[in-house]
Parts: C-alpha cells; structure tokens; sequence
C-alpha cells in the first residue's frame, strides 16, 4: 500500500460515512424489532453495540456532536433503566434520525442541525431512577496520595518473607490524572506486578470504590528494581513509579512503609509515557483537523452493500464511477464487435471462397462469446440487491402508521433481486410515494377494515423478481382498493379529463390519471402521501429509466403497483426498424409480437387504424406518414409491432424491420433532438446512427390520442425528425460518452 | 502525521505483525492505518470473535488488537480463548471508557494491556511498544523514546 496519506484519509472518511449510513439503518431495524418485541434483552444489546459502533467511529473520525451524542445514549442504554425501557425504541428512532442529519451535514459540509430536543429525550432515558446513578463517573480528585494500611495479615505476610531473606518491594504507581480507565489501569498494574514476582498486597482492593489515584502494592521479587519500575511505566497509565524496599522493623506494627530510603524515585518515567501530557485536546490526532471539512465531492454511490459487519471478506469498494467508465468501455468494444462483423461481411462476399473467411468468423465468435461474458461481469458489478433500498420501508411505513393511525404489518419478499444500482437508487423516491400512498390511502381504518370484515391490521407487501430481463417490483396492499369512478370524476373536476374523453377510456387508463401531475386521491392532501406532489413523480421517473407501471386494484380487496424496470440502463437489447428511411430501435422487451400485413389491411375504426390481429382488433400508430392513396398504397408491405404494457395493448405501423441487436445506448442532449419520442441514439457497427424511441412518450401520446376523438391523427409521429442531420447525431452521439444510466 | 520509529520484533527485527478484530470495517482500517505508521504489518482482520479465533490460529500474529463489543463473540471470550491455547499471545483490547468492567475482566483472563477509544496514534504506539518488550526476561523495546 503506497497510497498518499491523502488519499487514504478520504477513502477512510468515504468508508467511515459509508459504514455510519449502514450502522443508522441498523439502528433503526433493530429499534423497530425492539419495539415489536419489548425486552428482548439481545435486541437491545445488539441496539447498544450499534450505537457504541458509531460513536468509535465518529470519534476516530473526529466528528464530536455525533460521537458525543451516540456516548451519551450508549451510557443510558448501559443503565439499563427498567423504568424507562419502554422509550428505548421511540427515542432510538429518533436518534437514528438525528444521527442520518448530522452525517448529511458532515458529508455535505453544511450546518449541522439542531440537537438539543435528541440530548433532552436522552437525558429522560435516565431520569426514572436517576439519583445517583450507577453511571457517575469519578472525576473528582483527591489531590493527597494517601498511603493505605497493610492489613494485619498482609503485613504478616510481608513480615514473613522478609524473614525468610527474600526481597519485598514497595512499588507505589501514580495513575495518569488522563488515564480514564483507571480500574482497568489498575488491573494492568496488578497483572504487571504479579508477572514479577508474588504480590503480597495491592491496593486499592479490587471493587474498591474510591477513585484510583495510585496503586500501591507489595512485592517479592528478585528482579532488580529498576526493571519493576520499566514494567509499571505503563503507557497512559503508571505516570510515576517508586520501588523503595520494604525492611522488617517496623512493619510489624502500625502503617508502612516508613522507609521510603530511596531518593532516586521516578521522574523519568515521563518520558515513556509522553501520551499523557497535552495531547487531549485533539480528538483523534492521527487524523489531520481538514477531516471534517468537505473535500471534494464524496461518491457515496459504490456498494455499501452487505460488506459492513461481515468481518474480513474479500469485498472491495470501488467508487461507481469507475465501474461505469469500465462499462463504457465494454460498450466500445461491442461497437467494435459490430465493426468488425460488418468488415467480415463485405469480406465474405467479396472474397467468398477464401478460407481466412472461416478462421475470421471463428475468431469473432470467439471474441463474441467473451466480450458477452465480460459485459455481464461488468453488469453484474454494478448490481446490488433490492433489500439496501427495501430496508428503509419498515420505519416508514411504521411512520405514516403512526401519523394516520393505522396498524400496517409490512411484509417484503425477494430483497435479495439484483438492480443496477443507479436504477434502484432512481426508483427510490417514487417506491417512497407509492408506499406512503399505500399505507396513507390504501389502507382503511381499523373501524373501516373490521366493517368491511377484514383483519384491523392492514398487509402491506414489497415483492421484486426478475422476468426475463426486468424487474418488477410491487406494492401492493390489502386496502379498500381504488375507486375508477372516482377517479374519473376527480379528473373531470381537475380538469385532467375532458367529459368526450371520459367515456372512452377504460378502466386502466383510468386508473392511470392516478398517476398525473396535480391529481390526488385522498380526499384531503395529508402531509404523509399527498405533499401536492402526489404520484406524478413514478410516472416522470419510470419514463426516464424505460420502465413501465401498471396498476390492478379490486374494490374492497386492495391495490398492486407493479413496476418494470431493465436490469441495467447502459445496454439494452433493442428491436431496429425503418420509418421513411431512418433507423429506430424499440427495447426488444417491450415487442410482445410482430405482425406482417399489407396496408389494406388497416381500416379505420372511428377516427384510428386497427388492424384485425387473430380475434382481436388492435388500435395502431403510426410512426411514419399515411400511404399514399389508390392501389399502391393498398399493396403496400407494413409491418405492426405489437406493443404491450400491462393491459394495454397497440400495434406501431413501420416500414421495414432491420433486425435486432444489442445497443450501448448514448444519451443525446436537447440540441440534437427536440422531441420527447426519442430517448437516446446508439451507433451501430457500420456507423449508422439508430434512435432509441421513448416507450413511455409513445405509450402516451397512444393514450391521449386515442381518448381525444378530435386530436390530431396519429400518423407521421416521426415524420418531424426527417429532417434530422444523421450525422450530427452521431457526433453528438459519439461526444456524449453514454454514462451508463445516463438518459437526460 | 507524526513520524513514528518502527517498531520491530525483538528476536529477530522483522516488523510486529498485528491481527485486527472490530466489528467496525472503520475502526478496523482506522487501527490498521496507525500501525502500519509504526512499521507494523497487519496480517489479518476479524469481525467478530470466533473468526478471531481462527484467524490468530491461522496467522499466530505477535500482537492482537481486539474490540470488546463484538456480535457473536465478544472480544473477552475471544481473547481468553486465545490465551488459553497459546499462553504467549500478546492481545490488547480496544474499547471505550464504558467497558471498563469489561476491559478488567479481559486482562484478568489474559489480556496483555488496553487502549481506550477513540484510539490515538501516539497512545497506541507507546502501548505497542510496551507490550512487544514484555515478554519476560528481555526489557529493551527498539526503537525506544521515539
């Protein structure tokens, strides 16, 4: 390890807020399972070691108020006070919060809050049986090294070996006024003394109560005294060490030693414990004071993942952005897989009886199957499972209980599904607003839940599995359900809806208007759920990472969100296509079915195309221009991508398919492409640019067209990006290294 | 930082090697951080107290630093479980002032000495020191007065 101490100071404060943030969420789950399970004396123990965890590492890294803070509700949960057990949990909640708020401010060098209300709540966990309390520490001092009194039997002892013609030492040690430990301190002195010889005495005794301001003990021993003297320098604690001899005379009676003869008694000793003087101030001196300024931003983004507390395993932490600029680089390579496949094409047909052609396509299947494999590893890298975002919802959904009065039992299945962690950490809020929906709105009172004939206690379940190459991850509860004919009338009010507009849409559309800007469920906008935010924010952040909702609710039963997200946004396996000339890409798991049909087969239904699919009439869009009329354009060739979401199903009208492929999707800014239609671009292997289309903008211009019986006709959706200059496209592609999840 | 003189291994001027058991990944890289300021070599770290346990067997370091609240097994057991198997195991536990009783106990059951939390580099070193000299007969500690 040659690392600049730098650097090593800001991995170690990287990993100290890393390792804090696990230890917060620890406090929490193990104050909430206190709180289920009151007493149970493991829990608080665990509670406790968390607690004592965090404040050794906040005071190594020399931030005081978390460390003095975690001290202080250390030393009440020590008290095990019995009377105030029951505020254990209620007050470690609390304090988890306070101990999260002070990390932001440390990481983020802003003004740390306010902690007086935390340090008042503490101080009530000691109160009940306060006076006098076990936990005073002994800081008074009593300046007189008063030298104790052999007992009768201990200067018998004395007497006798001193008899016998041994050598007895006098040993006094002065403990370091620094030293906080003194008890333990003394044991150190005793253990040292009885390593040289047999001890006679010692005092104070063991359990004394006193303050320990010396120790002072009696000693036989060959050894000279100069090397008892190096043993008691013990570093923090022996400060000042005298060894006289003890003589027979006068310690048969009365008090000893009176014969403190030797005057060379210990000042050296100083030198060998320098800790003692004037290094107190600085809490942590190894760490330079600039720790707890901000330096530079802090990546916090790496897996913080199971590694803390699972004791020396191989895991390493790596900052994300490292990770991601390996992916990019996996996705170059597969542009050039893709290069090099063309050039073996045109090879292959110039040349086609050569036989380096074989070696050639052996070669890249080779390289093929590696690269495959090594952009999973990479892939893989960058997973973290589900639970390091599930595990927070137990304490809200206990919150928002609270706050609404509702008994929710939370339960969560597959925490252990793998998420790209840029997309887990993206999801995080929305999940938030559809758990706090759920439990605010979802769920009915009590009295409601018992009339209905129902448990009192609500379920609220957190699932993720994967599905082919999603996740889905679900909320559902077992509340009242949503009512579809409310919600159509509280979008006609809001105006979201027009009244034409209402009568088509079907139940999932409806159900869906949930999910737009300005719409809130609740009859009253409860600071918990509604927020005046509402749900919109799903919808806008699915939209960005290509993922989709669909909601299943049955009246008096309960609801289900169910999101589909892609395993990873970096890469995707798309669906390429034609429309009027240009190259597109749709992620291939969004293509249920692909339908070949001639143009005759369109008819118009009301004011859209359908096409008749098996038993089924599916509504159209069109992607490029209408045919042109008359026979030609009857005979013409299209083709229909039948997309499906949830229950919504559509067909999208394309001229030619190009096949498909896997894309390293670029993100493209603003300047190039105008339209909300496309998502991304990708550059294929002979330099061709496809654009990635936007499912969700797609999905909704589908919706709003279809629901809007004057709206324009959904044709030539892509007509306007015709004119699009390719290759400025591609440099602008090619300019915007695609961050991996970087979608603008 | 401050500058440090190695300290070394009496019987043959190798560097000390330390096996590191916290709970805390922080405090154990905090530790591991100071000694290698000393010139030390941290061989091992541990978790919790039974992978102390095994980790001491399988690396036999000359120095232990040892938390005292651990999950599993706490440091106390864990160190007396060393000592009992391996008399000259050189352990130093590491806690705060609130474990004192505990720290007490350690030492009673073969705890060779104790540095308090948060622990200070200069503390430690001087600690470090003592102990790699305490071993009986020979009272020279290299690297002396640093």
């Amino acid at each position: 390890m040659t690392l600049p101490p730098e650097d090593r100071m800001s991995e170690l404060r990287q990993l100290f807020f890393e390792t804090a943030a696990e230890l917060v969420q620890k406090l929490n789950d193990e104050a909430m399972r206190l709180e289920k399970t009151p007493g149970d004396a493991e829990t608080a123990r665990s509670l406790r070691r968390t607690v004592h965890t965090l404040k050794g590492d906040a005071a190594a890294c020399g931030f005081r108020e978390l460390s003095e803070l975690a001290h202080e509700f250390e030393d009440v949960l020590t008290l095990e006070n019995p009377a105030a057990a029951a505020l254990v949990p209620e007050i470690a909640l609390r304090a988890a919060d306070v101990f999260a708020a002070l990390l932001e401010s440390y990481q983020k060098g802003t003004k740390t809050p306010a902690i007086q209300t935390l340090r008042a709540d503490i101080a009530r966990l000691a109160r009940p049986e306060a006076a006098g309390g076990g936990n005073v520490k002994a800081k008074k001092k009593k300046t007189a090294a008063k030298i104790s009194r052999w007992s009768e039997y201990e200067q018998m002892a004395i007497a006798r070996a001193i008899d016998k013609g041994k050598r007895v030492h006098h040993v006094i040690v002065q403990i370091d006024p620094q030293c906080a430990m003194p008890i333990a301190g003394r044991q150190m002195i005793q253990l040292a003394l009885a390593g040289l010889g047999e001890l006679l005495a010692l005092y104070p005794l063991e359990g004394s109560h006193d303050p320990i301001i010396q120790v002072e003990a009696a000693l036989v021993s060959e050894k000279p005294a100069e090397q008892i003297r190096a043993k008691c320098s013990i570093p923090t604690i022996g400060q000042s060490v005298r060894v006289t001899p003890l003589r027979v005379a006068a310690s048969l009676f009365g008090t000893l030693p009176v014969s403190a003869g030797n005057s060379n008694s210990e000042k050296k000793s100083k030198a060998t414990s320098p800790a003692a003087a004037g290094s107190t101030a600085k809490i942590a001196d190894g760490l330079p004071e600039d720790l707890t300024a901000k330096d530079g931003p802090l990546v916090a983004d790496a897996p913080a993942g199971p590694a803390v507390a699972s004791g020396p395993d191989n895991v390493l932490r790596v900052d994300a952005e490292r990770i991601d600029s390996v992916l990019n680089l996996v996705g170059e390579l597969i542009l050039a897989k893709s290069m090099l496949q063309q050039a073996l094409i045109e090879f292959g047909q110039r040349f086609p009886k050569d036989a380096l052609r074989g070696k050639f396509s052996d070669a890249m299947a080779f390289q093929g199957r590696v690269l495959n494999e090594l952009q999973h590893s990479v892939m893989k890298i960058r997973m973290v499972p589900v639970d390091q975002l599930f595990r927070r919802f137990p304490r809200i959904v206990r919150d928002v209980g609270l706050q609404c009065g509702k008994d929710v039992e939370l339960s969560i299945r597959g925490g252990q599904t793998d998420l790209d962690k840029s997309i887990l950490d993206a999801i995080a809020e929305p999940l938030t607003h559809l758990v706090r929906n759920a439990v605010g709105h979802g769920i009915e009172s009590a009295e409601e839940r018992v009339r209905a004939g129902k448990r009192p206690q609500g379920t609220l379940r957190l699932g993720a599995y994967h599905q082919g190459n999603q996740v889905v991850i679900e909320v559902s509860d077992d509340g009242g359900g949503i009512d579809s004919e409310k919600v159509r009338q509280r979008a006609l009010a809001k105006g979201l809806l027009k009244p034409e507009q209402a009568a088509r849409l079907n139940e999932n559309d409806t159900l869906e208007l949930i999910l737009q800007p300005g719409f809130s469920t609740a009859e009253e906008i409860t600071e918990l759920s509604g927020r005046g935010v509402g749900l919109d924010v799903v919808q806008s952040v699915l939209g960005r990472l290509k993922g989709t909702i669909q909601i299943e609710t049955v009246r008096g039963r309960g609801t289900t969100f169910r999101m589909r997200l892609p395993l990873t946004l970096a890469i995707i396996r798309a669906l390429m296509f034609r429309v009027e000339q240009r190259l597109y890409a749709l992620p291939l798991n969004a293509v249920a079915e692909i339908a070949r049909t001639l143009e005759e087969n369109i008819h118009q239904v009301e004011h859209y195309d359908v096409l008749q699919l098996r038993d089924d009439l599916l509504p159209l869009l069109r992607l490029g221009s209408e045919p042109p009329g008359g026979i030609d354009g009857a005979r013409r060739k299209a083709f229909v991508l039948v997309i499906k979401s949830g229950e919504r199903k559509f067909g999208l009208v394309v001229d030619a398919l190009e096949g498909e492929g896997e894309l390293v999707i670029k993100a493209l800014d603003d300047q190039s492409v105008t339209t909300d239609l496309v998502s991304g671009a990708s550059i294929l292997g002979d330099g061709r640019v496809v654009l990635i289309l936007n499912m969700v903008a797609l999905m909704e211009r589908f919706t709003r067209g279809r629901a809007d019986a004057n709206g324009p006709k959904m044709a030539g959706l892509l007509s306007s990006l015709a004119s699009l200059n390719t290759s400025e496209i591609a440099t602008a592609a090619a300019q915007v290294r695609g961050t991996a999840g970087g979608q603008s | 930082m401050e500058k440090f003189a190695p300290v070394t291994r009496s019987e043959d001027g190798q560097p000390v090697r330390y096996l590191i058991v916290d709970d805390s990944v922080f405090a154990r890289k905090n530790l591991a951080r100071m000694v290698e300021t000393f010139g030390g070599q941290v061989v091992g770290e541990a978790g919790d107290g039974v992978s102390a346990i095994s980790e001491y067997e399988r690396l036999t370091p000359d120095i232990v630093l040892m938390d005292i609240t651990m999950p599993q097994m706490e440091g106390i057991e864990a160190a007396e479980k060393i000592v009992r198997d391996h008399p000259s195991a050189r352990i130093v536990m590491v806690s705060s002032v609130g474990y004192q009783e505990n720290i007490v106990a350690a030492l009673q059951r073969g705890a060779r000495h104790f540095v308090q939390k948060p622990v200070k580099a200069e503390v430690l070193y001087e600690v470090i020191k003592y102990v790699m000299r305490d071993d009986g007969t020979t009272a020279r500690g290299a690297g002396a007065g640093a």
